[in-house]
């Protein structure tokens, strides 16, 4: 018992003591304003190359400069008596030319831009105008190599895959963006023009990347770090996730290579974007827009599916990592050609791939095929029969269906891909001839807005939710015309063509889950228990997702959240609900009349009416996740020019905080004190000290005292 | 460049106590440890304080908004009480033990007279006093960024390293009062040391207005340190000896 | 050990083995070597082990130097051309400085 008081005693002093300390941080409080609302831009490697940003280890510092005219751009890289700046730019000056100008001098620290709507450019992408050119069916050598003949995204600057030697991080945050000014203009402003006077607003940004040169290097020296190190450091790690597939006949997730007696029509999408910082990708009409129609057009083909089965299977995939050199596509038909799929390449009929349709108000759908291999004419003779099914299906449509010219390539798509193993006859459908419509390709600006959705004032999150704007309307068109193309494709009976018409409604559903509010209450109702509770995962924080790929393991869950979204939107609208239970649910093995091969087992919240909370369900879908790692890994070939090698740089913090820096009269005048005090008191105590006998002599006591 | 505002602050705020212990403490073992407990001492008095902080903090979660200046200004005498209470115990425990001391010295000449303990034991006080009051700013002095972003005094830092300063030295100079106060059984001199300790630690609740409190601070030490000087020993014509002399030492070389 | 209180033979032993274990590559040990004999090697009296003591103490000198030279000479190439060595360096390296080429 003593000994329990006495333990609870030390407990208490240490909690004591450890109180002490912490309230004993606020100088720091005094001193720094922490922006936590940051988005970083972060280096990327590939087989050869280096992209991105960096600050140094210790984080880089730098005079707050605010970018708003040319003579600032003047003021920061030659007048200005402060170097380095730290430049504060609204997104109009966040161009190619300015951020070359800074990164070719010495005097800028590093780059803040303030992301707001306002003053935004007319366009604004950071990608390559020839996105994924170098592992596409049209690699070198060539005739289409390289976008010879159409330049898919002309009005791309390329700053992404530029690499930066000081730190560029996206300020999202309003009211920080207000504090960060505020500094600004009570201590850095211009009087007159003359410098102004210390002490100066300045702002630190940290994010030190570990990986440097390309992918061969960092994964050469993470090796060895593992091999050798007592303390193994991992310096890069492959962009991964998984690809979402099912198909309207289950097929069997146990067997692998050639599937007997199937013919399969594939509808392919791709699931991610970019831009140029990280986890700041809205991809709303690059590539939320088809995943929108794909996922509209199999609602609308299954219940003509259940009535009448077309002849051949549809295999429904959703391709991750798209935007880095096809991954998700590349390694599924790496695994196909080495009989590691549920089917091989043989089995393929033909392939349908959704590209970027947000129409935007225009009603021209493009299709697009491969001239290489439509010389050869059994092939020639199969896309022109695919070409006439897909205009015969928009028969009655609010859709005018074009083809470019013969001779021009596909635009960059995943169909590429598999027309770089073998010839096969397919289609992709786009909004865009030649050029993307897309004024904001692969940036973080291509957002709901870019997509024209938009809602009327007033509008409670449920209403907006079902609310069908102009973007869904024409979705659903462009979406009823994928399946019908499809049904006809499988080799469906034409008579049903007329019952396939995708819903509005669910377009618009999607559309305000993928681009608005992904928190919404259709969403919880279709997504486990788990991720839907209160303070479950933030997988469910507020507003839209975010579409960069990023690394296979996560915190959060085991998959990224929009591949999460489609594999459960996937599985609720193509499964059938079961009675089981939750442990049934989640381990089906031992159940008779249930077969984990052919279908997988979702337990869903389920959808809440009014106040009561949902009862969870278990879904049985033919839904699969399938690894979405580039080949290049799998084999060891870290500089392959075949397959995708981006890698993301690892760090240890990525922070921006704002502080004033007092002047150096005042810092060597703190000095000089300390130095003159320390002089004075050393000279003074050893005269004293000395003198001790005769200046207390006095004293009654007979040995002296030192004072 | 910040780390000249760390060694700036350092140097003003225990230049003094560091040229002290150099000159009249480390020579002697038995100082240093009189140095070492009065700190421990010091210390524990901060512990006990800390203590009931805490517990006071814990104890009163009501939504009053006057409340925790309340607390900080009811915690701030308690810590001071608290602290000459320990003084007061130490003055008993060296006091104890002198006999102890006087034995485990080489030669009984160099036993430590009570003034020396008395002066020793404050320094003590002092050091641990701005030590802990000055880490962690200086942690923070290293920079990159300095005190002002809120309105704040750009001075911030320099003004804690001479209020550390003036403190170290008001506790060396309590401390000989004290214990002459003590020794005397002139309970008015412990008084006044208790009430000046209590009117500097209210003056620092005044801060971040350091021109309110620096400058009484500072006259607080210096008359202290008069006080100090003449109670243990000195007297002007001590000085006027020294300065005479000196004048004669300068004449005759 | 007290040099002072150890006979000049014994002394000699000491340097002897000081001198001889310095060539299992073990710089340091011709470093100590130096510092420690200096005394009874140079400004000592002379006694009769003295010039034997005096030339351990100059060899021990030189090849301290050698090894000096040596590990500057290839510290500074390692240091300067690590990174464009590219692969042999990283080989060559036992940790690898974060985000540096």
């Amino acid at each position: 018992m003593e000994n329990l008081i006495s333990i609870n005693c030390v407990q208490l002093l240490i909690t004591a003591l450890f109180y002490t300390c912490i309230s004993c941080s606020s100088v720091e409080q005094k001193i720094y304003v922490e922006l936590n609302k940051t988005a970083p831009c972060v280096r990327l490697l590939n087989a050869t190359h280096q992209i991105g940003c960096q600050s140094s280890i210790s984080g880089d510092t730098g005079v707050v400069h605010v970018l708003e005219s040319e003579s600032d751009l003047d003021w920061i890289l030659s007048a200005g008596p402060h170097p380095p700046y730290m430049v504060i730019m609204e997104t109009a000056f966040f161009n190619r030319s300015v951020m070359l100008s800074m990164k070719n001098s010495s005097r800028v620290a590093g780059v803040a831009v303030i992301i707001s709507k306002a003053g935004l450019a007319e366009h604004f992408s950071p990608h390559t105008t020839c996105p994924n050119q170098n592992t596409g069916v049209y690699s070198a050598g060539s005739e289409f190599a390289n976008c010879n003949g159409t330049v898919w995204n002309p009005l791309g600057n390329g700053l992404s895959y530029e690499d930066f030697t000081f730190p560029v991080f996206a300020l999202k945050d309003e009211n920080q963006t207000q504090v960060i000014r505020k500094c600004y203009e009570d201590h850095n402003l211009r009087v007159n023009g003359s410098a102004p006077q210390y002490p100066l607003c300045a702002m630190q940004l940290f994010s030190h990347m570990h990986a440097v040169t390309d992918t061969v290097t960092c994964m050469r020296r993470t090796d060895l770090q593992n091999k050798f190190s007592i303390n193994p450091e991992i310096l890069c790690d492959p962009l991964s996730d998984y690809n979402v597939w099912t198909s309207i006949r289950p097929l069997n997730n146990s067997a692998r290579g050639h599937a007997e007696n199937e013919s399969v029509v594939i509808a392919a999408v791709r699931l991610d974007g970019r831009s140029f910082f990280w986890e700041e990708a809205p991809a709303a009409e690059g590539t939320v827009s088809a995943i929108v129609t794909l996922l509209a057009a199999i609602h609308a083909l299954y219940p003509v599916i259940q009535e009448a089965p077309p002849l051949r299977n549809i295999f429904f995939t959703f391709f991750q990592g798209e935007a880095f050199d096809y991954i998700g596509s590349s390694r599924m038909v790496f695994d196909m050609e080495r009989n590691q799929f549920v089917m091989d390449l043989d089995n393929v009929h033909s392939m349908l791939e959704i590209g970027q349709v947000g129409l935007r108000g225009g009603r021209d759908v493009w299709i697009h095929s491969d001239p290489v291999s439509r010389r050869n004419s059994s092939m020639e003779k199969q896309v022109s029969e695919m070409i006439k099914d897909v205009n015969s299906s928009a028969a009655g449509l609010n859709i005018n269906l074009q083809e470019p010219s013969v001779s021009q390539p596909l635009p960059p798509s995943s169909f590429q891909r598999f027309l770089r193993v073998r010839p096969i006859p397919g289609l992709v459908l786009t909004d865009h001839e030649k050029a993307f419509n897309n004024r904001y390709y692969e940036s973080m600006y291509d957002d709901a807005e870019n997509l024209n959705v938009s809602y009327p004032p007033n509008l409670t999150p449920d209403e907006q939710l079902v609310y069908p704007t102009d973007a869904a309307k024409s979705l659903a068109e462009v979406a009823t015309l994928v399946a019908r193309s499809l049904y006809t494709q499988a080799g469906g009976e034409q008579n049903n063509l007329s019952n396939i018409t995708a819903d509005a409604t669910m377009v618009s559903q999607l559309l305000y889950g993928f681009l608005v509010q992904k928190n919404n209450s259709w969403f919880r109702s279709l997504l486990p228990p788990e991720i839907t509770k209160k303070g479950g995962s933030s997988i469910l924080s507020s507003g839209p997702p975010q579409f960069y790929i990023g690394l296979g393991p996560r915190l959060q869950s085991p998959v990224h959240s929009v591949t999460l979204f489609v594999q459960y939107i996937l599985a609720n609208l193509t499964g059938n609900v079961t009675n089981l239970t939750e442990s049934q649910c989640q381990n089906p093995k031992e159940l008779s009349g249930e077969n984990k091969d052919l279908y997988s087992y979702f337990w869903v919240s389920g959808p809440s009416s009014g106040n009561s909370s949902a009862d969870p369900l278990c879904v049985r879908a033919s839904v699969r996740l399938s690894k979405a790692v580039s080949p290049a890994f799998e084999l060891l070939q870290y500089g392959s020019s075949d397959y995708s090698t981006w890698t993301e740089s690892r760090w240890k913090s990525i922070r921006a905080r704002i502080f004033l820096v007092a002047s150096r009269e005042l810092e060597m005048l703190t000095l000089g004190v300390g130095v003159a005090v320390l002089l004075l008191s050393l000279l003074v105590t050893y005269f004293i000290s000395s003198k001790a006998e005769l200046l207390f002599s006095s004293a009654r006591e007979t040995p002296t005292t030192t004072y | 460049m910040t780390l000249a505002v760390f060694f700036g602050c350092a140097f003003i705020a225990f230049g003094p106590a560091f040229a002290l212990f150099v000159f009249t403490v480390a020579k002697d073992p038995l100082r240093v440890i009189i140095l070492i407990a009065g700190a421990f001492f010091w210390l524990l008095s901060l512990l006990l304080s800390s203590l009931v902080w805490f517990i006071a903090v814990k104890a009163s979660n009501s939504q009053d908004p006057s409340l925790p200046r309340g607390l900080l200004i009811f915690g701030v005498f308690f810590s001071v009480l608290l602290q000459e209470v320990f003084r007061f115990a130490y003055y008993r425990l060296l006091r104890k033990a002198t006999e102890g001391l006087a034995a485990i010295s080489d030669d009984a000449s160099s036993a430590i007279s009570v003034r020396q303990m008395a002066y020793v034991a404050g320094l003590g006080f002092g050091v641990m006093r701005g030590a802990f009051s000055m880490i962690n700013i200086l942690s923070d002095s290293l920079g990159p960024g300095t005190v002002g972003i809120f309105g704040d005094s750009q001075y911030y830092f320099i003004t804690a390293a001479l209020m550390t300063l003036a403190l170290t030295l008001l506790h060396t100079f309590w401390g000989v009062l004290f214990f002459e106060g003590c020794e005397k059984s002139s309970w008015w001199v412990i008084a006044v040391v208790v009430s000046l300790h209590l009117l500097v630690a209210g003056l620092s609740l005044l801060n971040p207005l350091y021109e309110g409190s620096l400058p009484p601070v500072y006259c607080i030490t210096l008359l202290m340190g008069i006080w100090a000087f003449f109670s243990s020993g000195g007297s002007l014509q001590n000085l006027s000896a020294l300065c005479t002399r000196r004048k004669v030492e300068a004449e005759s070389s | 050990m007290n040099l002072e209180r150890i006979p000049n033979e014994e002394k000699l032993s000491l340097c002897r083995r000081y001198y001889l274990g310095g060539f299992a590559f073990l710089p340091f040990l011709w470093l100590v070597n130096i510092l420690w004999f200096f005394k009874e090697a140079f400004l000592k009296p002379a006694y009769t082990e003295q010039p034997q003591i005096k030339s351990y103490v100059k060899k021990s000198a030189l090849g301290l130097l050698l090894w000096v030279a040596v590990l500057t000479t290839w510290i500074t190439v390692f240091q300067h051309f690590r990174a464009q060595w590219g692969e042999v360096g990283d080989y060559l390296s036992f940790t690898i400085p974060l985000g540096t080429a």
